[in-house]
């Protein structure tokens, strides 16, 4: 019976491996394997080489400073962080709010078996990441240091231990992002604004990271010291690792109970939190009295509502919005680094004016809100093409959204940029112009490759706001053509006014706009009608 | 009220409806009876203006929905069988976006609202996200955005499917008060009993294909609808 659940839950973890979402349909014996040797390469590969590296160069430093507890230590709470944030949300989704709850707690199974199904897939999930990191780690030091019996063995069961502290702090936060989950309101902004506090301590760590792993290479034997005197159970447990059996066995038994605990509340908590789906925290509707909204503005707030309310569609497509945001600071704090950047790599070549221009413009492309617009009605599909709306009104509320959303952030940002770069009034006109026209036709771009390339049968709406084509040729294409812009200055070669040059560029971009305004209005909301 | 003339539509060779010809008149409610895919949901999306066909005429008020779609819509409602509404919205929310899409004025969208949501029991969860209504809830939305606007006719597929007794009951009439009031009903159902007691006139259709319609009486005479239903079926067949 567990065998057959765990069967099941490693199925689920890996189904996108042996069946295509987009298609509808099972992948390719072929394809299976491709996708496997892919990840392998990702994980094994690139991964592990970069722990591998990192193990080599840090071995031998701390190994004789006689720190062989320090360097366990340090890998293990690198695996233990990245084994954490790689299953935290595998754990809240598999162990918590599993979408077979109801079935499985339906059938003759015994609930014990459903919870060590999960956990035991949890505890996998936590290996395969924190193998990464551990088995390079301790395959440099049996290289590098010593491989006897005890350390071997000490060894190993870091590895396995390491995935077991991984495994318990994953059901706790799993826990706790399921009990907050369900209080939540607001969802959507909360995970958005999670997910930037995470990329940005990412970032954060990535950058501090060099000049810790030098500090500590360096210092290795100081800190050791310091850190054996501060905490002895960090010491002891680096000991452990590092092959000291007496201490091993000490830290196994304390894992042990731990991990005996989290079973036990587990258990006792696991159907509460299991149905908690259904117990969501209720708003009770208040009446009052209902405002009417003109056509325009109904499908213009229905749009910006569906953008809003999915945190997915938010990071993916509207990154842009916060970017603008981010340089237009930067171009007021660092505005003088900036432009003699600019003079230093491409003085006598390009204007900084029309770099700062074309900059904000590639920012802008980076929002795609329209390119998935269409495929995101999905089922829904039914209710536009039922209403006495015209199909060219519902499109044009789809290109609107995203012109606000980017036309504001880009508004500060470009007149943060006109500010640093000292622009006279004819720059400063041009520059909104042509920011403001690129907007125009970004928008257009994207809503057209949305309409030429729909994807209404998806069941989960990544597919169509990440793993399709029209958001990857929206962003990009606009890239390009926002890239241009620089490029044509170039070739150029300050023979016109930089007012003039952009002038030039806002009518090559106002062209386009017009021409997939007409393809749009004619053809588009054809395509459209007939979905 | 409804008019669908020679209608016909192929899905590539096959063709899923084969000149079909249908009166409905105002005051008139209308079942539309087949087994499964036998072009119930192809005609109904038709007479919504949701599928394009190859040959015949459909006309809602007199207007031919090829050339003023959107005048047909505007004096139509439509339910599907399976109500995917906005996940993302709240259901009063939902509400009043179809209410502005039928320009609907304030004071008229809230007594609609406060009557029918009352009336099926969801007003305390109008305010939830439509994501965590369950489907009889869905359908309950559906129908009251159906009747926020007043329309001239509700085409409706499977209405009765994932509702309660009480409200199925309710919708009962809600539909017999439509048609009292000048209005029309065009629905599919697989409840035979519910279309014998509901309905003015029946229409059953086979294949593509109509069999037999005509008022209730005409169409069973003095059998049982699903007696007369499931021999045409096996005459069909023969």
């Amino acid at each position: 019976m567990l065998k057959i659940l765990l069967k099941k839950q490693v199925m689920e973890i890996f189904r996108m491996y042996f069946y295509d979402e987009k298609k509808n349909k099972a992948r390719s014996k072929a394809s299976t394997i491709g996708f496997i040797v892919l990840f392998v390469f990702l994980m094994a590969g690139m991964l592990g080489g970069i722990f591998t590296f990192l193990a080599v160069s840090m071995c031998g430093a701390l190994v004789s400073a006689g720190a062989d507890w320090l360097y366990f230590l340090f890998f293990g709470a690198v695996a233990v962080l990245l084994g954490a944030f790689g299953s935290i949300f595998n754990t809240f989704s598999g162990l918590y709010l599993s979408k077979d709850n109801d079935l499985l707690l339906s059938m003759p199974i015994p609930v014990k078996y459903i919870i060590a199904s999960r956990l035991l897939s949890v505890y996998l999930m936590g290996l395969m990441y924190s193998s990464v990191v551990t088995v390079p780690a301790v395959i440099v030091y049996w290289i590098k240091a010593r491989a006897d019996v005890l350390s071997v063995i000490c060894n190993i069961l870091f590895i396995a231990e390491i995935s077991a502290v991984i495994l318990i702090l994953s059901c706790a936060l799993g826990y706790v992002v399921a009990r907050v989950s369900v209080k939540l309101k607001r969802k959507s902004y909360i995970t958005v604004l999670t997910s930037l506090v995470f990329f940005g301590l990412y970032y954060f760590v990535c950058f501090k990271a060099q000049s810790f792993i030098s500090y500590l290479i360096n210092n290795a034997a100081v800190l050791s010291d310091k850190i054996k005197t501060m905490s002895f159970s960090a010491y002891a447990l680096g000991e452990a690792f590092a092959g000291n059996i007496l201490y091993m066995l000490v830290a196994s038994l304390i894992l042990a109970a731990v991990i005996a605990l989290t079973i036990f509340l587990i258990s006792k908590s696991f159907i509460k939190t299991a149905v908690l789906s259904s117990e969501q925290s209720r708003v009770k509707h208040k009446e009052k009295s209902e405002k009417k909204k003109s056509l325009d503005s109904a499908l213009f707030c229905k749009e910006l509502r569906r953008f809003t309310s999915s945190a997915n569609y938010m990071l993916n497509c509207g990154m842009g919005c916060l970017v603008l945001i981010i340089a237009g600071v930067a171009f007021l704090i660092k505005g003088d680094s900036i432009l003699s950047f600019f003079e230093h790599q491409f003085g006598g070549f390009l204007s900084p004016k029309v770099m700062l221009c074309a900059a904000v413009c590639v920012m802008c492309a980076m929002n795609d809100i329209t390119a998935p617009s269409v495929s995101l009605e999905g089922k829904s599909l039914w209710i536009y093409q039922s209403l006495p709306v015209d199909a060219f009104d519902v499109l044009k509320a789809k290109v609107y959204v995203q012109i606000v959303l980017t036309g504001i952030p880009a508004l500060f940002c470009t007149v943060c940029a006109c500010i640093i770069a000292k622009m006279n009034a004819l720059e400063w006109i041009m520059t909104f112009i042509t920011v403001l026209v690129s907007i125009l036709f970004f928008s257009e771009f994207g809503l057209i490759l949305g309409l030429k390339m729909p994807n209404l049968n998806w069941t989960n709406e990544i597919s169509p706001i990440k793993q399709g084509l029209p958001p990857m040729i929206s962003v990009f294409g606009g890239m390009i053509f926002a890239i241009l812009i620089a490029v044509g200055d170039l070739i150029m070669n300050g023979v016109i006014p930089d007012w003039a040059y952009l002038a030039l560029f806002a009518v090559i971009f106002f062209i386009f706009f017009a021409l997939m305004y007409v393809w749009i209005k004619k053809k588009g909301t054809q395509i459209f009608k007939e979905l | 009220m409804l008019e669908i003339n020679h209608y016909t539509k192929r899905y590539g060779d096959k063709k899923a409806v084969d000149d079909l010809t249908l009166h409905i008149a105002p005051g008139e409610i209308y079942g539309f009876i087949g087994h499964n895919g036998a072009g119930k949901t192809t005609t109904l999306k038709a007479c919504a203006g949701i599928l394009r066909f190859d040959e015949g005429e459909i006309k809602i008020g007199g207007i031919n929905i090829k050339d003023d779609p959107l005048a047909c819509k505007k004096i139509t409602a439509y339910i599907p069988d399976n109500p995917d509404l906005y996940d993302f919205m709240s259901g009063i929310k939902y509400l009043n976006f179809i209410a502005d899409i039928f320009e609907v004025g304030e004071k008229e969208r809230g007594e609609r609202i406060k009557k029918y949501a009352d009336m099926f029991e969801i007003t305390p969860d109008l305010s939830q996200p439509i994501a965590s209504y369950s489907h009889g809830m869905k359908q309950k939305l559906a129908l009251i955005s159906a009747w926020i606007h007043e329309p001239k006719l509700i085409i409706m597929d499977e209405p009765f499917v994932g509702l309660d007794p009480k409200a199925s009951h309710l919708l009962k009439g809600m539909m017999r008060s439509v048609c009292d009031n000048g209005g029309a009903i065009f629905f599919s159902t697989h409840v035979l009993e519910v279309a014998q007691k509901l309905c003015d006139k029946v229409a059953i259709i086979k294949g593509g294909k109509l069999i037999r319609s005509g008022t209730m009486d005409e169409v069973r005479g003095d059998d049982s609808l699903e007696d007369v239903f499931l021999e045409l079926e096996d005459d069909a067949d023969a």
